[in-house]
């Protein structure tokens, strides 16, 4: 078949009658992608194949379809993509057709089929299937808008529409570390950020506590998709992951002035705390990036700048409540505090640390804080 | 409170935030606890409060954590030191630590890395003071990481023969310095898949050090002192196991370091005969298989000796007195049959009969003497075979010092080879006052052998004197075997046994004497026999025709101590058909006031005549008297009357 030039390839599979030509067609795409040297003709022909035969996007002259996919036609190709993916065992040629079947042109437009196939892989579960979507998430960067909409998709699947079999997550880490990583750093970038653009939000109940979980009692998870070089087809460049460290530190931090008073948050920052202590150390440090552990400031101070506005119009604020804002102003200090010691102790901090100084030291009075800022600007 | 925290310095305040926050809130004071750590990582008392409260928490494995931390960091501080040798001491209380922090510890020792558990042992073997301390934690290492036997063992064997040598305890076998060395260290070092240098010399130490010991504890425990410190389980198992670790250095035959399940003595006998049918062994050029031939000898020898030694004292059965064996020399008869034909079949061809002397023992449950007397036998024999062989033997002698294990056995084996004069030169060095008894015996049985029948009178009486009247026993019926071969017996000793013994050997004393004399008849002779005839009657009735016929020959016979001694009826019938006129009319002088009158041949003084019939009623009436006091009444109160008769 390899002798046969693109039109009489397509020519033969459009003979085929859907769902069958896709099946035949992943195959037919595997084997051009997958060539030692894929040309650029081969590339075309297989993106070309996936729009007509694979997605129906387009009719076999290249015009969009109004009426893609029925209910039961994704249905059907889930099956076929998940069988394909699962059974293909050579890393490089998986991920190869992975990243073209949703690429960075293409992913929004397929994020259904998407999600949903990585929601079966998640349920099934399949290690293979997920390890490809680890490497997915990781090159189109794991806190792009792709990866966020994958993860809404899965907390959705999992935690908003079936919480009742949450608990079968909780080994998730042990099946596909990487992809947990990944998934992890997602998920900690929907919750407790800026709202400028949306309203604050807050992780449910179930959510944080699979995650609380999940960082106890596995400390090496967090840096687990920094740990694996990804196994990617000849000319790509591998991506650094982000690690879930600062955004789940965010949490931990902001929890107590939100009133997120729960005691999950105490123990996913000692988890957090715990895990940075098992990172191993590295030349120039990779695990957490400056920027990203410094980003609570900007919200605590707008916090602070907040309740100062309400004192103003209210005028009659009770000591009692003072005290309590207070309070809880110092367990979130003290957190941050805890959290930059540990990581600057441990040398994984990387960035303007300069930068990360000068904003910590315009937070409010905090003892531990002021005692952390001297010993490593001592140190410096 | 907040004033109170405003006062204290900077690693104060954080220290006593994590313990504020313990009372309401662990996991808090667990992230407390990880910044003080790592905000004060070169401070002690941060480090140690650190570990104090997952401690105090019960956090094994977070304490286990802090500890290895604490440990690389602050082993001189003297707190953390403190608390290194609660660990320590835990450890090696493990068994019965019921104690809850000894427990705690020992616990948390088991989540420390393997690594920080070597570096932790090996730390405080090396800082220890005390030699015998550091050698027990050096073997806790060991037992705990036998990884580490390869290079720590060596050291420690080295550490602890000097240790014993600038004790005051190096010339005692047996001390806690050769106990750790041997009992517990050299077991560890023979453990299989262990690979450890070991020069041959210093193997060749170790065997002999390991020998002396085992063979101290083996007398310890039979002179029933229970030391729980030297008490030794299975000791010859452990022995062995010695032999095999030797074995396995030095390349021995496979066969002759194996000692199994399913081992025994013969079979191990005769794997030593075949070695030494296919290895020049005996020979000066083959040392090395000298070496391995002396070794495993040896220390087969010495456990067929040791359970020679301990059947000739079996353990009692409940309720009864323990009763030891000696070997002497039996009695042989040629009227008996011949009991030695039987074994003889199953004995090996080109041993010739008279060097065997046949052996018996009374009682069949003890025949096992035999057994492990003839295998200890073997074992000498082949000492012996070779020159090289013996002066290699007596150089180990000279190192191990068993002369005082080999005395008993090499007085058996003179016996029992017939040297009689090595015997006697043996028997001499006998001190100890428990064993005289078997000393004079012997003493007595073997200058009879010599023909030295006056001499052995006097062993013989110390014997008499000497009875085990605790042990009373019974009346032996092996003290003669049948036939002309040479005859040795296990005599155990007891009252009536042994007096059975020495009254069998005084009869033939009297009677070999008197035959030696020139008219072979002696009336004081066949009286003091007549006597001692009676104790086991009949077993030497053969004897009463002899004497009977050489008294019908001289036609009289006078002896004085008839009426005191001579009351056993079947003597007394034969005595009174002589007197009669069937008999022959033989004048008895039996009567001791009468002894200036002659009595009539022809029975002329009819009052004598019935003074002799009331004397001989007399002596039946009587013949249910206890027969052992007899005859050790006699022995003892008439002995001027039986040197007469034996001189």
């Amino acid at each position: 078949m390899s002798q046969l030039s693109g039109p009489e390839i397509k020519h033969s599979l459009r003979k085929l009658d859907y769902p069958l030509c896709a099946k035949e067609a992943i195959i037919k795409i595997g084997q051009l992608i997958c060539n030692r040297v894929p040309s650029l003709k081969h590339m075309d022909l297989a993106l070309d194949l996936m729009a007509e035969l694979i997605f129906c996007e387009v009719d076999r002259r290249g015009n969009k379809r109004h009426s893609p996919l029925t209910s039961l036609d994704e249905l059907q190709l889930l099956d076929i993509l998940y069988d394909y993916l699962n059974n293909t065992s050579n890393e490089t040629s998986r991920n190869a057709v992975f990243l073209s079947l949703f690429s960075g042109t293409t992913a929004m437009m397929r994020s259904a089929v998407l999600s949903k196939l990585v929601s079966v892989a998640v349920g099934i579960p399949s290690p293979t299937v997920l390890s490809s979507a680890s490497v997915w998430m990781q090159q189109l960067g794991n806190t792009s808008h792709n990866s966020n909409q994958l993860a809404k998709a899965l907390i959705k699947d999992y935690f908003v529409l079936s919480p009742n079999i949450v608990h079968k997550l909780n080994v998730l880490p042990h099946i596909a570390p990487q992809f947990t990583a990944n998934f992890l750093t997602a998920i900690a970038n929907m919750y407790f950020t800026d709202g400028k653009k949306e309203a604050f939000t807050f992780p449910s109940q179930n959510l944080l506590e699979t995650i609380t979980l999940w960082v106890n009692e596995n400390s090496g998870l967090c840096i687990a998709a920094q740990q694996i070089q990804s196994s990617l087809p000849p000319g790509a460049i591998a991506m650094e992951a982000t690690t879930p460290l600062a955004g789940l530190l965010r949490w931990c931090i902001l929890a107590p002035i939100y009133n997120e008073d729960s005691d999950l948050y105490g123990k996913l920052h000692l988890g957090l705390l715990n895990s940075i202590l098992e990172i191993p150390s590295t030349n120039p440090p990779r695990a957490i990036s400056a920027a990203h552990l410094v980003q609570p400031v900007g919200i605590i101070l707008r916090f602070l700048n907040d309740e100062q506005l309400k004192v103003k119009t209210t005028e009659q604020i009770v000591d009692k409540q003072k005290t309590l804002i207070e309070n809880k102003l110092q367990l979130c200090l003290d957190r941050f505090a805890q959290a930059i010691q540990v990581a600057l102790s441990i040398n994984c901090v990387y960035g303007n640390m300069e930068d990360l100084f000068y904003q910590l030291q315009q937070l409010p009075q905090n003892r531990l804080l002021r005692i952390v800022i001297h010993t490593h600007k001592l140190n410096k | 409170m907040e004033a109170e925290l405003l006062n204290l310095s900077d690693e104060e305040y954080v220290v006593q935030r994590a313990k504020r926050a313990l009372k309401i809130d662990p996991v808090a004071a667990k992230a407390w606890m990880i910044t003080a750590k790592t905000l004060y990582p070169n401070n002690f008392a941060v480090q140690f409060e650190a570990y104090k409260i997952e401690k105090d928490a019960g956090h094994l494995k977070e304490a286990a954590k802090y500890f290895s931390d604490l440990l690389g960091k602050f082993q001189q501080e003297p707190e953390f030191w403190q608390e290194i040798e609660n660990v320590t001491a835990a450890l090696r209380t493990e068994h019965d630590a019921t104690d809850s922090e000894k427990h705690f510890l020992c616990e948390m020792f088991r989540h420390i890395s393997f690594d920080v558990q070597h570096q932790l042992l090996l730390f405080t073997a090396d800082h220890c003071e005390d030699a015998m301390e550091h050698c027990r934690l050096l073997l806790l290492l060991l037992q705990k990481f036998p990884t580490t036997i390869s290079t720590h063992g060596p050291r420690l064997v080295d550490t602890l023969l000097s240790a014993e040598k600038h004790s005051h305890a190096s010339n005692q076998p047996i001390n806690p310095y050769r106990k750790l060395l041997v009992c517990d260290l050299l077991p560890l070092l023979a453990t299989e898949n262990t690979s450890v240098e070991l020069s041959s010399k210093l193997l060749f130490k170790l065997l002999h050090k390991s020998t002396e010991f085992y063979l101290c504890s083996l007398d310890m425990s039979k002179s029933n002192i229970q030391d729980p410190n030297i008490s030794v389980d299975d000791p010859w198992r452990k022995l062995f196991g010695i032999i095999e670790l030797t074995g396995r250095h030095l390349g021995w035959e496979s066969y002759l370091t194996t000692f199994g399940n399913n081992w025994t003595k013969e079979s191990y006998w005769q794997k030593i005969l075949t070695f030494c049918q296919t290895h020049k062994a005996l020979t000066v050029e083959d040392h090395v298989n000298t070496k391995q031939l002396l070794y495993c000898l040896t220390v087969f020898f010495l456990h067929c000796l040791h359970d020679y030694n301990l059947s000739l004292s079996p353990e009692p059965c409940p309720g009864q007195i323990q009763t030891s064996f000696i070997l002497v020399e039996g009695f042989s008869d040629v009227n008996l049959p011949n009991p030695a034909s039987e074994p003889k079949s199953k004995r090996r061809k080109g041993e010739s009969d008279n060097q065997t002397p046949f052996i018996t023992v009374d009682k069949t449950e003890n025949k096992n003497i035999i057994g492990n007397f003839q295998m200890a036998v073997n074992c000498w024999d082949l000492f012996h075979s070779s020159d090289h062989l013996q002066r290699e033997f007596g150089k180990l002698n000279n190192h191990i010092k068993l002369d005082p294990w080999l005395l008993g056995f090499l007085i058996d084996y003179a016996i029992y080879k017939g040297r009689y004069d090595d015997a006697l030169a043996r028997l001499q060095q006998i001190t100890d006052p428990h064993l005289q008894l078997a000393k004079n015996i012997r003493h007595a049985s073997i200058l009879y052998l010599r023909k030295n029948y006056t001499s052995s009178f006097e062993p013989l009486l110390l014997v008499i004197q000497s009875l085990p009247i605790t042990n009373r026993g019974t009346l032996s019926t092996q003290l003669n075997a049948g036939g002309n071969q040479r005859h040795l017996h296990f005599l155990p000793i007891t009252q009536m046994t042994v007096l059975q013994y020495c009254t069998k050997l005084l009869i033939r004393c009297i009677k070999d004497n008197m035959l030696k004399q020139p008219n072979n008849y002696n009336e004081l002779s066949i009286g003091n026999m007549l006597v001692l005839l009676q104790l086991d009657w009949p077993q030497e009735e053969d004897l009463l025709p002899l004497i009977i016929d050489q008294i019908r020959q001289r036609g009289t016979f006078s002896y004085l101590l008839f009426q005191a001694y001579i009351i056993n009826v079947d003597i007394l019938e034969e005595l009174t058909y002589l007197w009669t006129e069937q008999g022959g009319q033989i004048t008895l002088d039996i009567l001791p006031h009468l002894g200036q009158r002659r009595i009539g041949t022809r029975g002329a003084d009819k009052g004598v005549k019935e003074e002799i019939k009331h004397t001989i009623k007399r002596q039946i009436a009587r013949s249910n008297e206890p027969l052992d006091q007899l005859v050790v009444k006699f022995i003892s109160q008439e002995r001027g009357h039986i040197l007469q008769s034996l001189m």
